[in-house]
């Protein structure tokens, strides 16, 4: 452990602040996990894919020659995208596969906090949620990819072209074909309200 | 000038439509506008990970970066299992190619051998005798 310590302690050339690994994991941990988990959407995969995320990235901080990160975060993200990808590639061989158990995935996680003092409703939109969630599958990876950092992380289109290593052109007919096959799920995240008034 | 359709909101909220001159000054598009962004606010609001699970992750992360070799290790082993099984099946299918029992002799075949004895005049075990004489 005390070795542990001392590796994760020693500060990163390519991280600009000067933070060593160890905090940097803890600080970008939850927020990694939750993507792969958006992308994958199973929990335990998406655990793996964070350890792998992390661990690639150590590799390639540790090497002498690494340079120091303007964005350190985006860099991350787009380890953590590929890693997924990869991984959502690999799956399409792996018929064996069991889908992943909702309710093994809500013991890993839990729920969205409620702000909504109403119950009923954000019941609702877990149900939703799910439903949109089990509806990612309909699309090609691209467009999940795509969609995923949009509708999740709120990334602009620049920043996905970046982050999926494409032109904002190509991203934008991902995405135009991923709400193509969302509408139905997206009309009652948004306009159901308007509906039930 | 008509209202945004419910397809110009969403195409909006996902960055394939700009606001235009109706959106900003259309005070019911607007309204719209703002809920959707508030709603959107509430419906990505990232969910609560539990302490003990990032926490026994973290563990796991270290534990990688402190001993890659075992990673190495791990993936080393899985090719050498996937060689060996490779190998054990392509000797397995050498050995039976070489042992293999000679073909069964199909019913037509056996039919055709039949009828060729039949049609000979004299039977086959007369020829020896036939072999004697002729020296």
């Amino acid at each position: 452990m005390g070795v542990m310590a001392e590796r994760l302690g020693t500060d990163l050339q390519a991280l600009p602040d000067t933070r060593d690994f160890g905090s940097w994991v803890t600080s970008e941990q939850k927020r990694v996990f939750l993507l792969c988990r958006r992308m994958l959407q199973d929990a335990e995969e998406a655990d793996s894919a964070t350890q792998d995320t992390f661990f690639k990235a150590w590799q390639a901080l540790s090497r002498p020659e690494s340079k120091v990160l303007d964005d350190p975060g985006k860099w991350l993200t787009r380890i953590a995208v590929n890693t997924c990808l990869d991984r959502l590639r690999s799956r399409r061989w792996q018929f064996w596969r069991k889908r992943p158990n909702s309710e093994d995935e809500n013991t890993i996680l839990a729920l969205a906090p409620s702000k909504n003092p109403n119950a009923e409703d954000e019941v609702f939109a877990n149900q939703i949620g799910e439903r949109l969630e089990r509806a990612l599958q309909k699309l090609s990876l691209r467009q999940r990819a795509a969609f995923t950092l949009r509708h999740y992380e709120d990334r602009s289109l620049g920043e996905i072209a970046e982050l999926l290593d494409l032109d904002v052109g190509t991203v934008k007919v991902h995405l135009f074909r991923a709400l193509e096959k969302l509408r139905e799920e997206l009309h009652d995240l948004y306009f159901r309200e308007r509906k039930n008034k | 000038m008509n209202h945004w359709t419910e397809t110009d909101f969403q195409n909006w909220l996902y960055g394939l439509r700009d606001e235009d001159r109706h959106s900003t000054e259309c005070p019911e598009c607007r309204r719209e506008i703002e809920r959707l962004r508030q709603e959107r606010r509430q419906i990505t609001a990232e969910p609560e990970v539990p302490q003990e699970f990032l926490t026994a992750q973290r563990r796991r992360i270290y534990q990688r970066v402190e001993s890659p070799g075992r990673n190495r290790n791990a993936i080393a082993w899985r090719w050498a299992l996937s060689l060996a099984m490779l190998l054990l099946m392509v000797v397995g299918i050498t050995i039976q190619q070489l042992y293999r029992s000679p073909a069964p002799i199909s019913d037509e075949q056996l039919f055709s051998d039949l009828s060729s004895i039949e049609q000979t005049a004299e039977p086959k075990a007369i020829q020896p005798i036939h072999n004697l004489f002729e020296q």
